[in-house]
Parts: structure tokens; sequence; C-alpha cells
């Protein structure tokens, strides 16, 4: 493994179960971490984000193919990678009887430290959580909550930071909070982090590269600037009235494609600022019941690659197969 | 590993005093068997003669001893199925800790737990009128460990029963299921010599039966059957052994 690289992953697949009823959650996926970048994997629900770090943190093996995380081989050396690496849960996984010094002591025992209070100390003043650190946890806001549970995941100095979905269920406000915390501890201490999310403007906030997976695969990867690059067109979304001629606005200039859309019609084209000029002298304006322009975002870059929207891909059916499938293979 | 195993033991044992409730039933469950079973066999056992006529108390009360520590295993498996429920059970495993140590800071944890009772039993026994002065401190100390050797060996039994599954309703079933063959087909309550056959023969396999008969030794001051010791310390260890091995291979994390 390049000693530049935080984690390895070659080759990987991941099935649940066997024979018929099985799952292919992740299928043949190979992935490059470079040390100190904040990496986002992108995907809606049931992608397969989680498994990927399920694997990585050992606790559930892989199928096929191998993977490293700080230069250690997930199945063979496990322990060496647990050492190393920190892990913040989708939800907020900490003793509430227990104070939150307390909390950080537990840690540090299980990660076997000696002489961590100072540290401990340090983390509780940069999470502005000192004066409340005799406290029992059940009392804590969900906010304070969630920096206690990245002070425990940074406490032992890890070299990577695994957060799975950091901010599900948070209001808007914490979800900020959050995002500036994981720019600043990224900053501050030096760390590798690699979160999931099926948030799309928190992978563009928040991540200097991004793998975008989809069904058990990683269709495209890069910073979020190159990805967005690979979508050489901006996306215009029409309502039309009945009766108005679509083809003849597929015809014109610049749109690249056209396609129907459920009442509407999809365009993509070249650029929307040359397009709309031409649109409006072709369709008299009272024919035009709605125009949405969006310029090339993860989205759309999501758009182009899979031909489905990310709340789409989500769909209800989809989730409830997915998880009775799970159920029959009791995982 | 020492550590580790220090971190996630004291978590067991400082849970159970941070929740007042929790203590206090735990306490005051055995307390309520002398309380209201006690009291009202105390005349029915005067007048069987198997019984001995000796006080139905002193009598019950090793054997209640002993079924606790039955309860006392129960709780630290159901105790480990919330820990995988709530996500802790992979915040632990997410650091360099193994399931063996996650598996013996439980059953040494809820054995310890099972201690806590002993001294509050004693004293109840000694409201009651049992008389306890001709107890040594040897005797005191054999029934201790005794104690503590079969809670180990039922916790880290239901342990393995817990590890491979996430599921918390079939072991509070199966712990509901299991109560009642083991407190009745044993010598905790009643004396065996009149059983039929069948029960004779569950009583003669149930590490409760030895239990309570070697703590009533100690309370009635008769012939110390010190073999049974041999009997429960194994039972312990083996118990042990069955647990740390199916734990090591088969404990799930969520």
């Amino acid at each position: 493994m390049a000693s530049t690289d935080a984690i390895e992953i070659h080759d990987v697949s991941k099935r649940y179960g066997h024979g018929e009823h099985s799952v292919l959650a992740l299928n043949h996926i190979s992935l490059s971490i470079p040390k100190g970048t904040v990496f986002g994997l992108l995907g809606p629900n049931g992608a397969g984000k989680t498994t990927i770090i399920k694997i990585l943190t050992g606790i559930s093996p892989l199928t096929e193919g191998s993977a490293s995380v700080a230069g250690f081989d997930v199945r063979r050396e496990s322990l060496k990678v647990r050492a190393r690496i920190g892990w913040v849960a989708a939800e907020v996984i900490l003793d509430d009887d227990f104070s939150g010094w307390e909390n950080l002591q537990l840690q540090a025992r299980l990660q076997d430290l000696v002489d961590w209070e100072e540290r401990a100390n340090e983390l509780l003043a940069y999470f502005e959580l000192s004066d409340r650190k005799a406290d029992r946890v059940s009392t804590y806001s969900t906010g304070m909550r969630k920096k206690l549970e990245i002070a425990l995941a940074l406490l032992h100095q890890p070299m990577v930071i695994f957060m799975d979905e950091p901010t599900i269920g948070l209001d808007v406000g914490t979800r900020r909070m959050l995002w500036d915390i994981v720019t600043g501890i990224h900053r501050e201490f030096g760390v590798t982090v690699l979160l999931t999310t099926h948030y799309i403007e928190e992978a563009d906030a928040l991540c200097d590269r991004i793998a975008i997976i989809d069904q058990g695969k990683i269709i495209a990867d890069g910073t979020p600037q190159e990805l967005k690059a690979r979508v050489k067109a901006d996306i215009v979304e029409l309502t039309l009235s009945d009766g108005t001629d679509a083809e003849a606005i597929g015809r014109l200039p610049g749109v690249q494609e056209c396609r129907s859309q459920g009442t509407g019609w999809i365009l993509r084209v070249d650029s929307s600022e040359e397009f709309l000029p031409r649109l409006l002298s072709a369709v008299p304006a009272d024919r035009l019941r709605r125009i949405s322009v969006e310029k090339p975002s993860l989205e759309t870059v999501f758009l182009q690659l899979t031909g489905r929207r990310m709340a789409q891909a989500e769909s209800i059916r989809d989730i409830r197969k997915f998880y009775q499938q799970m159920k029959r293979l009791r995982l | 590993m020492k550590s580790q195993f220090l971190g996630l033991y004291s978590r067991e044992i400082l849970r159970t005093f941070r929740n007042p409730l929790v203590l206090l039933l735990t306490l005051v469950q055995p307390f309520m068997w002398l309380a209201f079973f006690g009291s009202a066999w105390q005349h029915v056992a005067q007048q069987v003669p198997s019984f001995g006529g000796v006080n139905y108390i002193a009598f019950l009360l090793p054997g209640v001893l002993s079924t606790s520590m039955l309860s006392v295993g129960m709780f630290g498996a159901m105790s480990t199925i919330q820990d995988k429920r709530f996500g802790f059970m992979k915040r632990i495993l997410i650091t360099p800790t193994t399931k063996e140590v996650i598996f013996l800071s439980k059953t040494l944890g809820s054995a310890t737990r099972g201690l806590v009772q002993i001294p509050i039993m004693i004293l109840a026994a000694a409201l009651w009128g049992v008389n306890f002065t001709h107890v040594s401190a040897l005797d005191w100390a054999a029934w201790a460990v005794m104690l503590f050797f079969l809670a180990m060996g039922f916790s880290s039994l239901f342990l393995a029963v817990t590890a491979p599954s996430t599921d918390w309703q079939t072991p509070a079933v199966l712990a509901n299921f299991v109560t009642m063959p083991f407190m009745f087909a044993s010598a905790a309550l009643v004396p065996t010599p009149g059983f039929p056959s069948w029960m004779k023969l569950l009583s003669d396999l149930n590490p409760i039966t030895y239990s309570a008969l070697l703590g009533r030794s100690f309370v009635l001051g008769s012939a110390v059957p010190w073999n049974y010791l041999g009997i429960i310390v194994g039972f312990g260890i083996i118990g042990l052994g069955i647990g740390y091995f199916v734990s090591a291979r088969w404990l799930r994390v969520e």
C-alpha cells in the first residue's frame, strides 16, 4: 500500500446470506483514500455505504477482495486497525447513566491509553464541554452529545475517523454546527475523515473527494469540482400547457437531450443562459407553466450517471423491499 | 486487555449503582421470597417431618440465594442484548477490544452483582430470627465463593445463548421458561427425598440443588458436604469455558 493512502480498498465484494435469497451489497469496488482528506461516500439509502464502513472497521467481514486501513489489513490485522480508527455513529451511542468524563474514561480504557487525561481535557475544551464534563450525558442536548461522541472518537489520536451519516435526523442548526466541526477537526487534528451521506449538499460542502455509490458499485469518484465538470450541461425542467409542441423545443440549438418525465420535460442544454432566450422566442410565455434551471451539481452528476434522481433511488418501494430481504436473512 | 477488562467490568458494576430503582428491586426481590414465601410456608414446614422441624426461613435462605444467582445470570445476558440493540457493542468492538474480553467482563460483572445480594439477605434472615452465630469464617468464605461460581456458570451459559443473537424476545421467554424447573426441580424450596423419580433426576442434575444443600448445611450447622463445593466450582468453570468459546466465535455485534 502506498504510504500516502489512509484507506485502500481493492476489488471488495460483500454478500449477505447464501443462495437465492442472498443480497450482493457491494459489487467489486476499489478505492484509494489519501491521508488527510475528508472523503465522502455519497449515495442513496441501501447503496452500500454503511457496508463499506462496517468492513473497514472490522464489524463485518468482506466476502471477496482485500482492504487496508492505516496500512493494516482489515481482516488479518483487525486489532491494529481498530487501535488507529475512530467511529462516529449515525445515532449517538453513549452511556447515558455516566458523565461525559466517565464516557471518556471508558473509551480511554477500551483504547488501552495511559496519560489520556490531558488530551481529554483539551478535547472537552475544544468542543466547549469542559463545564459539563461531570454531568450525566442524559442531561446533554443533541448537539452536545454529538460533540462528546466525536471527542471519544478523537481521544486516541486516530489516523482515520469514520462517520456514518453523521447528520441524519439533526435539525438544520445542529447540522451546520457539525459541518463546522468536521472541517475544524480535520484542520486542527489532521485526521482523515471518511463519511457517508445521502445529503448532496453535505458532500459538496464538506468533502475534498467524493465517491458516488449506487447499488453496491462506485459509479464515479473525484473532487466535487471534477465530478461536476463531467456534466457538461445545465438541466432545464419544463412543464408546458397541453398541446404545446415539445418536440420543437427539443430541436432548438444547444439542446443535448430532451425527454419527458411525468407531466413535464427534462432538457440537457449546453448553456441555460443561451437556451432560455431561445425558448422564450419559440414558445409563447403563457404556454410555459413552470421552468426550473439547475447548474451542474452532484445531483445532476447522479442523474446523468444513473438516469435517476437521488430521491427517486430511495423510493419507498425499494426501501421496503430491502428491509424485507434483510429481515428474511435476519441481518 | 487488562485495561479494557477493567473498563467494561467497572461499567457493569457502576451501572447497577447508577440506577437506584434497579438496585433497590434487585435487592428486594429475593428478600420478598423470604418475606412472602417463607412466612406463608413456615407453619406448614414445621408440621412436615421431612423438613426436620427447622426454622423454614433458615431452610429457605440458601435456596433463594442460589436461585437469585440464576436471575443475576439472566439479567447479565439480557443487558448484552441491550448493548447490541443500542449500538454500544459496536462502539466497544471498534476499539482494540476482543470478544473474549467483552464476555469475561459481562459474566464476572454479573457474578459480582450477585454477591451484593448476599449480605442484605443474611441481614434480612437474621431479622427473621435465623441464628448465624455458629457459622465459621471458613463457612462464610466457602458459601460466597460457591455462590460466585454458581452465578458465573449461569451467566456464562446464558451469554452463550444470547451471544449469536440480537433478539430480545427469545432470551426473555427462555429466562421465564427455565426459572420454574431450575427453582422447583431442586432442593431450593423443599427437601428432595419426596420427589417423584423424574423430578429427582432433574434435581440431581441441577446445580441449584448442590448450592442450596451446601448453604443449608452452613446455616443449620449440619454435616457439610464439601464435595458439593467442587461440583459448583466445576459447573462455574465449565460454564465459563462454554461461554468463552461461543462468544469468541459467534458473538454478534448487531
